[in-house]
């Protein structure tokens, strides 16, 4: 396919509601970090990272997703030779060793690796999948995804390594896995959860407990979820107006620019401004369904419907936390949580759904 | 098979998995739809449901109510110089709201001001069920080098901030310890007694003793309050907004004179003991104090264990006012009370005569007068005089226990005199009745001979001396005393006859001028008094006086007022173990009398009160305007 047919053809509505949605991010994080000393500069730096995005974007937008698919094990090869130099050498952040410093910016390769997982998977799927998923797909692709989990998990930041899970799950779904064997893997998950919650830090397990009981250790794990409540609450239907939401600004609201952005956008532009959130991610969302059934073959199908449930779990994750309703794991929300690797790695799966659509029609 | 065949039913197997897909991909649909409606309800029911609840929550985040504390009264003597003040002070504290590095910064404190780890530790876990905002007190009126140390080093203590609080002041110290008392935090006890309604909270200081705890309410004054808008740290962010202003204490004015209460202090010196000085015609308290005094500017921080531990467990009780709450029998100076009911009632003549050889057999047992070869014989003015035991044992035996008492309690000895001051103690009266109650066992008619020399259980306190003296100072009108300079509550007439206590006060003026009180003498100021000795128990019989260990030795006491002839000022002087109260009692009084007659007495060589108290005179600021309100015509020069 050439340029102009490229052009003729190209899925602009999808740029622009991601591009809306990262500028709603863009000004969440201005107010909440705008007055706050040391951190004025926070909200140009994420402008900086969404250009810097969008280019990214526009690469991926203009090789044809076949290019992407055939170089796709290379590709996530070198997400996994990345996260383990992150363990090796990576800057630690909070106890998380995840952050691989380049000059003086800092990346996370386990973003990355989420967009080479979803290449490698729909391109599996595609290539060697005729006749449904039996036990040797079900394992090959577990190696896929279950590779990056486990480096992701030994920096060891659970909430990352978590997100990969509906990526995987997604796709023995969309394989056509027989009922019984996804019955089977839900089993085995459940059966290995006493082990994983063993192998669980004190801090974490609280942080399931609070969910279950939210008033549990108000002071501690539960001071987070129950400050994101009050700050969403607090914004009623209209909201307390641009850079008026006390809960962020003033700090009783921690990551309020990362994982609870959405809570200060609840709170300055109300439940009018979180149904307009979702509302976006609706939008977005159904474009992967719609790129997925117009796709020309089944990788477009494949890969479409990947990058919609890496997007979809993560919302589904972390609104899930704003509202207390999920365990406080650090997944940020696609597009609108700070952090330059999530927005481009995110930018980069847009990239694919608008890859995949624009070229919907075979030659 | 044909390749047809083939070919179909590689269309068929692939149609259906497209289908199959198809419905996945319709199931993945609903599931989005289903969890964006369903977060979309989560934000309906937290932001419309129940959003005003939140916002009100939101609103307690941020604002935070700070208290306002009042500053308490000054308390002033007559002449309007303080006792006791509030002055503002800096306190360090660490935040313990957003507390992160507690450690490190506890250690840190210890290497910058040299307050130990371990104790400030300790001290924070304490504070562990309190609520976060009430910040941990590091130490308590810091010096302004203290405040720079730290804030020069700010990066290394992200918690600890300055606090300013109001700290009370004693500028006399000692001198008044007792009298004006000090305040510290309310107790669990006092706050659980006022009810959840009251005014008082934690944290809130109180008088705790003196003056500062009988008059609180009024010293106290009422906290206000404001709002404050913090961040998450407890850091104030922006205005404040007052609520309510506090209410300042009101001063109070006492009818004490510091410079008598110093020379008082001074005057006991290292000896254990206590005096009150009172106008006799009011009941104004002049002076009142007790040794060994403290100093109530320890108390007004939070003391540390040590001094206070020092000073509850100090044997000699510094703690304890004498002046009030310790009861001592009354020894000689009881005999006034003997000859106002012996004449009163008719007992006896003042005129009749006894005969005093040294002792006296009564009940078949010997009383020993305290002179071994006898006074010979005595009416009832020189036995006063000269304190002849073996007329009062007469004079005892024959008014009966009864009457006794009954003329004591007219004087109000042995029941509190309803002073403001809290722990006033009444002392014993006994009688048989006292004794049925108290023991089970008949008053023995010896018990009555012993009281007439006001030995045995009987025991008063010093203030009710004073008040008893008063009431024969003035002709029988006896005073209500009192520390508040605006109340005025009126003497008791008392049912007397005026020439009993005529009688009485010539016999207590000769006792200065020529008998056991010589030492009180004050040139030309007539002085009258009564001296008195109250037994202690000996267990080290047969020895000089002078050589009993000291506390075998008998308590001192010297009551009396001055002028004789027009009482300005009457005294309650006692001295624990020492000895004669001519000797050690007396002088103690005169040196406060010639402070209060300074003015009015010749140059002469000046003693050390004297010339503590003209410097002084020399500082007071104000002392003409203050003394003319006073109430106290002490400028004008006896006749």
């Amino acid at each position: 396919m050439n340029g102009p047919r490229l052009l003729r053809s190209l899925d602009l509505t999808t740029v622009v509601v991601a591009l809306l949605l990262a500028a709603i991010g863009v000004l969440a994080i201005a107010s909440a970090t705008m007055d706050q000393e040391g951190r004025e500069n926070l909200w140009w730096w994420q402008v900086i990272w969404l250009a810097l995005a969008l280019l990214a974007c526009l690469v991926v937008v203009t090789v044809d997703y076949h290019g992407w698919a055939a170089f796709a094990l290379v590709l996530h090869g070198l997400a996994l030779v990345l996260l383990i130099v992150v363990l090796l050498a990576g800057r630690e952040v909070g106890g998380n060793r995840s952050w691989l410093a380049v000059g003086s910016v800092s990346v996370q390769p386990s973003e990355l690796a989420k967009w080479t997982t979803c290449l490698a998977l729909a391109t599996y799927l595609a290539r060697r999948v005729r006749a449904g998923i039996g036990l040797r797909e079900a394992v090959e692709m577990g190696l896929i995804a279950g590779l990056p989990v486990g480096l992701v998990a030994m920096q060891p930041d659970m909430g990352t390594a978590l997100t990969f899970v509906p990526i995987y799950l997604a796709a023995l779904f969309l394989g056509g896995v027989r009922w019984k064997l996804l019955v089977a893997v839900l089993i085995l998950g459940v059966l290995l959860a006493p082990i994983g919650w063993a192998h669980l830090k004190d801090y974490q397990k609280e942080r399931i407990l609070t969910v279950l009981d939210p008033e549990r250790d108000p002071a501690g794990v539960g001071y987070q979820v129950r400050q994101s409540k009050i700050a969403v609450g607090s914004g009623r239907i209209a909201g307390k107006g641009f850079g008026n939401g006390t809960q962020s600004r003033l700090n009783f609201l921690p990551a309020h620019d990362t994982d609870f952005i959405l809570a200060v956008i609840a709170e300055e532009f109300g439940f009018v401004g979180a149904l307009a959130v979702l509302g976006l991610f609706y939008v977005l969302l159904f474009r992967c369904i719609l790129a997925a059934r117009s796709a020309q073959d089944r990788l477009g199908t494949y890969i479409s419907l990947l990058v919609l449930c890496w997007l979809g779990g993560q919302i589904a994750v972390n609104v899930g936390m704003v509202l207390g309703y999920l365990p406080t794991i650090g997944v940020p929300l696609p597009l609108l949580s700070r952090g330059g690797s999530a927005l481009l790695a995110t930018m980069c799966g847009v990239g694919l759904i608008v890859n995949v659509r624009s070229r919907r029609f075979v030659n | 098979m044909t390749l047809m065949d083939y070919r179909e039913r590689w269309e068929l197997k692939e149609y259906r998995y497209s289908q199959r897909l198809r419905r996945r991909i319709l199931v993945l649909h609903a599931a989005l739809l289903a969890l964006l409606v369903g977060y979309g309800l989560g934000f309906y029911y937290l932001q419309v449901v129940r959003g005003d609840e939140y916002a009100l929550l939101a609103e307690n985040n941020r604002l935070r109510r700070v208290p306002l504390p009042p500053m308490r009264g000054t308390i002033f003597d007559r002449n309007g110089e303080v006792l006791a003040s509030t002055r503002p002070s800096m306190n360090l504290v660490l935040r313990r709201e957003g507390l992160r590095e507690a450690d490190a910064q506890l250690r840190r404190l210890e290497g910058v001001l040299g307050v130990p780890y371990a104790t400030l530790r300790a001290r924070l876990d304490r504070m562990r069920d309190r609520p976060p905002f009430e910040p941990l007190v590091i130490r308590e009126d810091v010096s302004l080098w203290e405040v720079a140390k730290i804030e020069s080093r700010r990066e290394w203590f992200p918690s600890v901030e300055v606090e300013q609080v109001p700290l009370r002041s004693y500028p006399a110290g000692p001198a008044v310890a007792h009298v004006i008392g000090y305040v510290g935090e309310v107790s669990e006890a006092q706050l659980a007694t006022q009810g959840p309604e009251g005014p008082l909270q934690p944290g809130d200081l109180v008088g705790k003793t003196g003056i500062e705890r009988a008059l609180d309410e009024r010293l106290r004054g009422q906290r206000g309050w404001k709002l404050v808008t913090v961040n998450s740290l407890g850091r104030q962010f922006g205005e404040a907004r007052i609520g309510q202003e506090p209410v300042n204490g009101a001063p109070l004015r006492t009818t004490l004179d510091v410079r008598l209460q110093r020379a008082l202090v001074e005057a006991l010196g290292e000896e254990a003991g206590a005096g009150v000085f009172m106008d006799p015609r009011t009941g104004g308290i002049l002076a009142l104090a007790s040794t060994p005094a403290f100093d109530p500017n320890l108390f007004a921080s939070p003391v540390t264990p040590d001094s206070w531990r020092s000073l509850v467990e100090d044997p000699r009780r510094p703690l304890h006012d004498r002046a009030i709450a310790s009861f001592y029998a009354p020894g000689s100076t009881f005999k006034v009370i003997l000859s106002v009911a012996g004449v009163e009632t008719g007992t006896i003549s003042p005129a009749a005569v006894r005969y005093c050889s040294g002792s006296i057999v009564l009940y078949g047992r010997p009383f020993l007068c305290w002179k071994k070869g006898g006074h010979g014989a005595v009416d009832l003015e020189r036995a006063l005089v000269h304190s002849c035991n073996v007329y009062f044992y007469q004079l005892g035996k024959a008014l009966g226990i009864e009457a006794i008492a009954r003329y004591a309690d007219l004087f109000n000895l042995g029941r509190p005199t309803g002073v403001e001051l809290p722990g006033e103690s009444g002392g014993v009266l006994p009688g048989p009745e006292w004794k049925r109650k108290r023991t089970g066992e008949p008053w023995y008619a010896g018990e009555t001979i012993s009281v007439s020399i006001g030995q045995g259980v009987l025991a008063v306190t010093p203030l009710q001396m004073a008040t008893m003296i008063s009431a024969v100072a003035t002709g029988g009108f006896l005073p209500r005393p009192h520390v508040c300079a605006d109340v005025a509550p009126a003497p008791v007439k008392l049912p007397l006859a005026d020439d009993t206590l005529g009688l009485v006060r010539r016999a207590l003026q000769q006792v200065v001028e020529a008998g056991t009180g010589r030492r009180a003498a004050l040139g030309p100021i007539p002085v009258a008094g009564k001296t008195g000795t109250a037994q202690v128990f000996k267990r080290s019989a047969g020895i000089d006086a002078d050589e009993l260990p000291k506390h075998e030795r008998d308590h001192a006491w010297f009551v009396g007022y001055a002028p004789a002839d027009r009482p300005e000022i009457a005294f309650a002087v006692v001295v624990e173990h020492g000895g004669h109260g001519g000797t050690a009692a007396a002088p103690i009084a005169r040196r406060v009398l010639e402070v209060f007659f300074a003015d009015r007495l010749p140059e002469r060589e000046p003693s050390p009160a004297l010339i503590a108290a003209a410097a002084f005179a020399r500082s007071d600021p104000a002392p003409a305007a203050e003394r003319r309100g006073g109430g106290h015509e002490r400028a004008a020069p006896s006749p």
